[in-house]
């Protein structure tokens, strides 16, 4: 399953972490306009 | 990862998204499942002189390196805040802290309209105190070049403030064009509407973070509260759902917290307005207490304001103002909240006691106490 997600920050990454995690068969693509990733975090 | 790719566009019928890359090409990729966390973006009037390299918002980190580098440069001597929420204040310290005098405006009358009014008297008397102007009723209509400064920021009335940095933090609104474009449903303020496993109203289509909405807690409505917490807990809950598990996050009770100076400023729930606008019949009580037991030197007043309904008894929202004891402090009534508790609940509840961080009957069962009696007179 293809999951893509648009926006690489909080609510991006934590669900691109986390579904990784639990389903190393996922192909999760991220998609982000800026050059950093979870700036806030 | 793919960096410096911005999507532009969702194409609900074919499943996929389109945007352009760093190199200027466009792309196209198809999706089963699509999570959009595009987040939120500052508000910026569009008026003139806004354009100006002076006139920063606070978002990014980028935006952040640029006003410190403008700062190390020594070239700020005035800075004019537009805004007075948290992103305000804070950069209101920070920038005080500098040696950069700072000036604080917004066109509104009220400093924090949420805050009940006398802790919001605190709040103003602390600022003061650091030597920060506050002018509230103050428009800004245009910034333009300034005389022996950078600019002048000049309101509809013709009267003019002199600064070498313009910081606007006027509030948020949820990046949703993309959502909305594509058909789905947006929610308050235009978030993007999602249901308790953060689907939005396409099946293949999640939201997540300050670009999508919440239910309450306290009003059961949607609201768009965009903090921290939220998302990243609803991204957990997007991967969640998509790989099989259950879930169902219960939404947010609007909890916050933040410093301004030597103050902390803390909130859960609803202010009495809100709550008379969710249609409660909020009473409300507010009392101050001191941080510390009155044997321990050191201590502070903490003041307390609780909301409370008369029809049902139950716990609605609490403010809390001090110098300490009044960030961590806000959990228990925001836990209280998720739990629906009445005021009576909650001021039987067996807090945390012992001298140095606070007097036996802490200072929210003081209040607690007092709502109760208030209640019961007005009914």
């Amino acid at each position: 399953m293809k999951f893509v997600i648009i926006g690489g920050d909080a609510a991006g990454m934590s669900a691109a972490s986390r579904a990784k995690r639990q389903d190393p068969s996922l192909e999760v693509i991220v998609f982000e306009q800026t050059q950093t990733v979870s700036y806030s975090a | 990862m793919r960096l410096g790719h911005r999507a532009e566009a969702i194409d609900i019928a074919g499943g996929h998204v389109t945007g352009s890359g760093p190199d200027g090409k466009s792309f196209a990729l198809g999706y089963d499942r699509l999570l959009i966390a595009t987040g939120a973006a500052p508000i910026v009037p569009r008026r003139p002189g806004f354009d100006r390299p002076e006139v920063v918002v606070v978002k990014t980190l980028e935006d952040a390196q640029a006003i410190k580098a403008r700062l190390q440069s020594g070239s700020v001597k005035r800075a004019v805040i537009m805004g007075m929420g948290y992103i305000a204040m804070e950069m209101a310290e920070a920038l005080s802290l500098r040696q950069v005098t700072v000036t604080m405006v917004k066109p509104r009358a009220e400093l924090l309209p949420w805050l009940d009014a006398e802790l919001a008297a605190t709040v103003r008397g602390e600022l003061e105190h650091h030597k920060v102007e506050l002018r509230t009723g103050f428009d800004v209509a245009r910034i333009e070049a300034g005389k022996g400064s950078n600019v002048a920021v000049v309101d509809a009335s013709g009267a003019s403030l002199a600064a070498d940095l313009v910081i606007v933090a006027v509030g948020v609104q949820p990046n949703s064009r993309l959502a909305a474009d594509a058909g789905l449903q947006l929610g308050p303020a235009r978030a993007i509407a999602v249901d308790r496993q953060m689907r939005t109203s396409n099946p293949a289509i999640y939201a997540a973070g300050d670009c999508a909405d919440a239910f309450h807690v306290v009003t059961g409505q949607r609201a768009w509260i965009p903090l921290a917490l939220r998302a990243n807990r609803a991204g957990w809950a997007v991967a969640d759902h998509l790989t099989g598990r259950e879930v169902a996050l219960q939404g947010i009770a609007g909890t916050a917290v933040f410093k301004v100076f030597d103050l902390q400023v803390a909130r859960t729930g609803l202010s009495v307005a809100e709550a008379a606008q969710a249609g409660f019949d909020a009473t409300a009580v507010t009392i101050s207490a001191s941080s510390r037991a009155h044997s321990h030197p050191g201590g502070s007043p903490l003041q307390v304001h609780l909301v409370g309904d008369r029809r049902t008894g139950r716990l609605l929202g609490a403010q809390m103002v001090g110098r300490e004891g009044a960030a961590h402090r806000i959990n228990a009534p925001a836990v209280a909240l998720h739990a629906t508790m009445t005021v009576e609940q909650f001021g039987q509840s067996d807090l945390a006691y012992a001298p140095p961080f606070g007097p036996s009957w802490d200072p929210l069962l003081v209040a607690a106490n007092q709502l109760i009696k208030k209640m019961k007179e007005e009914s």
